[in-house]
């Protein structure tokens, strides 16, 4: 039984198909990042994961620790241990972060401590998201997770719109959810991370990746061999060099 | 009926505990005066019958002075009525932190209470009060007409949080009006959780000299309670300032949310405010604003929005593990939480709680 488990996924959102037979496989444990071009459904699939409305599922099957998640709401989804990190994460007026956080775990202690390493202490008492910049939102969807401690992270583009400092800091947070410091058959934290700009790669260590293209599961791969691949040629020469480089591969199950 | 009819969550619920420290109490039940002290040198507090005869310009200068007594049936039924209210001084220059705390309970089916207060601020003075209207447990129908004058001398500061807790077969008339003396500062802050049959009420600040009144309302209407409510802040010198913002959801009640600014001079400044969530399709909000210059030197604004919980919020909360009642209950109880600057952290923590307590703490 694999962590996570993606059959032949198709999914709908406005009225069009954006995922069309999905197939992919992710361990207990592993980090793995997803590369594609925009618009080839690589938010579609977090969405689908964690149960957004909006995202219907037309075909195929979500199974997460043995269990298809298909029909469940995202809040269930998210008991059993999903979270996600949106790429644009509303503004909540009124609900200050500190008292969803507090919603979310109850242990005031660590609470602080967390806010403290993702530089949010003074944003606890603010309204979600009002007003804060894209890296803010950022760091607060991070600590969010961190509450949460989910199995399963789904982070869309964690990076975007974050300096060079606050990546690092988000990095880190990121590595204590993931349990970086454990050897990786006593992990039991997993992630699927989006990235564009790959920045990310630098400081947690990911190891699978996958390319999606035009809603489908293109290939996957050594994360940092694929990335360079994709800086040097484009995505463009993707399902040349998947061809070519990764056609033993089967879907991403290591 | 006694006060004993009356279990200590209702009280509560109205602000009124004997376990909080407060300047001074008063408390009338129905018609009779139960409680009236003040431990504090510089605050009077006493039944406003008893001041009237004590103090000539109580009769002569405050009685029904700013508030016509022909306004109209309720306040013509006021003025013909014994006066049961209080009136309450405070000193020249002396500024009190704790509140007092005033209740006004109705026990009597079918009875119709009149209340009478006046309230009198000298230069200087500082004073919170908190007042708790609320029905016995066991009480059916009936009608509550409050008339509330309030004098604010120069520089003086009032905070005056009204908290009403009424049953749901209540008809509720309050009337207030309040000068705003030369620099003085007014703050009223009204909050209403519980179901009503109906409240009307619209009182109404005079702001002198750079003085400034601010009325802050959340209103939770359940079905089939009707309110309509709101202000009116009349800035009548150079100057003065005057807010007004209003939270209201509407959970099937109906709520008209009357709103209006005057700006009669130069450097007048305003803004008012309403928002009103509708949690089902059973519910009215009625934001009706008004602003009216009357010099071209003046800044008025408002604005108003209405509207549902988004789907958008709810779904960003869920994926944080709540329930979508825990979302809505988190979400809603974010839309009521007004912070208002000026008023003592004592009195916003009762007022958050009794906020808490009536959504039930889904969270």
């Amino acid at each position: 039984m694999s962590f996570l488990d993606i059959h032949n996924l198709h999914v709908c959102a406005g009225g069009k198909e954006i995922l069309k037979g999905i197939d992919l496989t992710i361990e207990t444990g592993r980090t793995a990042i997803i590369f594609g071009p925009n618009g080839s459904g690589k938010s579609t699939l977090l969405g689908a994961i964690a149960g957004l409305p909006g995202y219907e599922i037309t075909e195929g099957d979500i199974l997460f620790k043995g269990k298809s998640i298909r029909d469940l709401p995202v809040d269930e989804r998210s008991r059993m241990g999903i979270g996600l990190a949106f790429q644009y994460p509303p503004a909540i007026k009124g609900v200050r972060l500190g008292t969803l956080l507090k919603t979310i775990k109850k242990d005031d202690q660590l609470l602080k401590d967390q806010a403290e390493m993702l530089n949010l202490t003074q944003y606890l008492n603010r309204e979600i998201n009002v007003g804060f910049s894209g890296g803010e939102r950022k760091r607060s969807e991070i600590l969010q997770l961190m509450a949460q401690m989910p199995d399963l992270m789904l982070l869309d583009e964690p990076e975007s719109g974050v300096d060079i400092e606050n990546i690092s800091v988000i990095a880190q947070a990121l590595k204590i959810i993931l349990e970086k410091d454990k050897p990786l058959p006593k992990r039991t934290h997993s992630a699927i991370i989006i990235t564009h700009t790959g920045f990310i790669l630098d400081y947690i260590k990911a190891d699978i990746a996958f390319v999606i293209m035009d809603g489908h599961v293109l290939g996957c791969g050594a994360p940092g061999e694929i990335f360079d691949e994709i800086k040097a040629h484009g995505y463009k020469k993707c399902t040349t060099c998947f061809a070519d480089k990764y056609r033993d591969m089967v879907s991403g199950d290591l | 009926m006694s006060i004993q009819d009356f279990d200590s969550e209702r009280l509560i619920n109205i602000g009124y505990d004997s376990c909080t420290a407060s300047c001074g109490k008063f408390m009338v039940l129905d018609h009779t005066i139960l409680d009236k002290s003040s431990n504090i040198s510089g605050l009077h507090v006493m039944p406003l019958s008893e001041a009237c005869k004590a103090y000539p310009h109580v009769r002569d200068e405050l009685f029904f002075k700013i508030v016509d007594k022909d306004k109209n049936e309720n306040t013509q039924l006021a003025a013909r009525s014994p006066v049961v209210g209080y009136y309450v001084l405070v000193d020249e220059g002396v500024k009190i932190e704790e509140p007092l705390q005033a209740a006004f309970l109705f026990g009597t089916d079918g009875d119709v209470q009149v209340i009478h207060n006046i309230i009198e601020l000298k230069e200087g003075a500082e004073l919170n009060i908190v007042n708790g209207c609320t029905t016995a447990h066991n009480c059916g129908a009936g009608r509550h007409i409050g008339v509330t004058e309030t004098y604010l001398g120069k520089d003086s500061s009032l905070g005056y949080t009204m908290l009403h807790n009424w049953g749901s077969t209540m008809e509720v008339f309050p009337v207030g009006a309040t000068v705003v003396g030369e620099g003085a500062k007014y703050i009223s802050n009204y909050v209403a959780m519980t179901s009503v049959k109906n409240i009307v009420s619209c009182p109404v600040a005079y702001v002198k000299e750079h003085g400034s009144a601010r009325f802050y309302s959340i209103i939770y209407a359940r079905e089939p309670s009707f309110f309509d409510t709101g202000a009116k802040v009349v800035l009548e010198g150079d100057g003065a300032s005057g807010e007004i913002i209003s939270r209201v959801v509407s959970e099937g009640g109906t709520v008209i949310s009357r709103q209006m600014l005057s700006g009669d001079v130069k450097g007048t400044l305003g803004h008012m405010e309403c928002s009103g969530l509708l949690l089902n399709d059973r519910g009215v909000i009625h934001s009706i604003p008004e602003l009216r210059g009357a010099h071209p030197d003046i800044n008025l604004s408002h604005e108003a929005a209405l509207g549902k919980i988004s789907d958008e919020e709810l779904s960003y909360l869920m994926t944080r593990g709540l329930t979508e009642e825990q979302a809505r209950s988190l979400i809603i109880r974010g839309f009521l939480d007004l912070r208002i600057e000026g008023l003592p952290k004592k009195v916003q923590m009762l007022v958050d709680e009794i906020i808490d307590r009536s959504l039930g703490g889904t969270i």
